[in-house]
């Protein structure tokens, strides 16, 4: 049998690597061939990672909504699902976060300030604090499945959210822009290696999504193993002193 | 569930006290507040009525000396900056408003790019403690045929007019 060390595969890291090169044209695309916008110069620039990282989270919390309902609605309810819901929602917290930082940044050099209570800042901080309490639900003690049984309702309730924040600048007269590229006049705002650049982050995120997701998953299934082997031996002893 | 093997087997031993996870629990609150000062927040700021130039002293909350935001695009040539102060004009509409702000505008504040400045009317001019200048949706590069082109289009100021 092949010793296979870490959680990692031929795949992912065939997929891995595939992240990196992506990443490295992303930041040659980004920082180097496209060029500064008329207005905002080069923090512009800043777009390349703040749009792609809230692509992913939604991804991310769509995939762990997803995932609570197949355990929810299966027959078997295997855990696995739930994994894969736990591991997709921390990783959607990391983007959520990564968002925020640089929609901050771009806000102070473009707004003239790094925060305002408008409806898109506000709905995207309070998915942020959501998920992040998702999180903590996970880790309140119990058994697997009573932890996946509490955080799968959680994440269907929670996913409720995404339409709220990706539609706050439509509802409500918001200092953030409407979208430039899904907008409901179906009009693409961004001139040609800009949009390139865009969509080489929205695609190199979303690889990068599925790397860290396919790991994490496998190490939270570590996680459990270990877990039920310490609770197998507590087991094995308690029985042992029963007959002995 | 604690299964360890129990170090007493006297009648009337106390069982093992269960652990509780007080990290995480702490988080759960954690975030249950930080959930309500956000919406509170949200709620608050938005006690300013949002107005757009053309509905200040028409629109009801866009009246007397009550605090609001007005939005409006900063007008071309109307940039004069005295004494630590900025003032300008916005123009929505065809309706314009002489704003008085104190301090110098921060972001890409220039002429002809939409603006909302939160303050109140006093005397006719609208006194501004705060700036926040709105981007477009519109990612333009720039590079030697547009420069031309965009100056034609601040020469104008049209495209940003509401």
């Amino acid at each position: 049998m092949a010793r296979q060390s870490g959680t990692g595969t031929s795949a992912t890291r065939r997929l891995g690597i595939l992240v990196i090169v992506m990443l490295a044209a992303l930041a040659l695309c980004g920082l180097w061939f496209s060029a500064e916008d008329v207005v905002q110069g080069s923090t512009v620039r800043i777009m390349y990672i703040h749009v792609p990282s809230i692509w992913t989270a939604y991804i991310a919390f769509g995939l762990t909504a997803l995932c609570s309902a197949v355990y929810l609605s299966a027959k078997n309810r295997s855990l696995a699902w739930d994994r894969v819901a736990g591991a997709s929602g921390e990783i959607g917290v990391l983007f959520v976060a990564v968002s925020l930082v640089t929609g901050s940044m771009w806000g102070r050099l473009t707004w003239g300030t790094y925060w305002v209570w408008d409806a898109r800042l506000t709905s995207t901080a309070f998915l942020f604090i959501t998920y992040v309490g998702y999180l903590a639900v996970r880790q309140l003690g119990g058994t697997h499945r009573q932890r996946a049984r509490r955080s799968s309702v959680l994440a269907l309730l929670a996913i409720l959210e995404i339409p709220l924040v990706h539609f706050s600048v439509t509802l409500w007269r918001s200092l953030h822009q409407e979208a430039s590229v899904a907008n409901p006049n179906a009009k693409v705002e961004l001139d040609g290696l800009m949009l390139f650049s865009l969509f080489l982050g929205l695609a190199a995120f979303t690889l990068l999504f599925v790397w860290l997701v396919l790991h994490r998953q496998r190490g939270m299934m570590l996680e459990d193993a270990f877990s039920d082997r310490g609770l197998d031996v507590a087991i094995t002893a308690r029985r042992n002193e029963a007959g002995a | 569930m604690d299964l360890t093997p129990r170090t007493s087997t006297e009648p009337g031993a106390q069982p093992p006290v269960r652990k509780r996870r007080w990290f995480p629990i702490l988080i759960v609150v954690g975030a249950l507040v930080g959930g309500g000062v956000i919406v509170t927040q949200f709620l608050t700021s938005a006690i300013d009525y949002y107005c757009n130039v053309d509905e200040i002293g028409v629109r009801s909350g866009c009246d007397g000396e009550r605090r609001m935001r007005v939005q409006g695009v900063v007008e071309q040539s109307s940039i004069k900056q005295a004494d630590g102060g900025t003032t300008f004009v916005l123009d929505f509409n065809k309706k314009t408003l002489k704003v008085a702000y104190s301090g110098d505008p921060g972001g890409v504040f220039q002429e002809c790019i939409p603006v909302i400045a939160h303050g109140r009317m006093v005397n006719g001019v609208f006194e501004s403690d705060r700036i926040e200048v709105k981007h477009s949706n519109q990612y333009v590069e720039k590079n030697a045929t547009r420069i031309e082109e965009s100056n034609k289009e601040a020469a104008a100021c049209s495209v940003l007019k509401g």
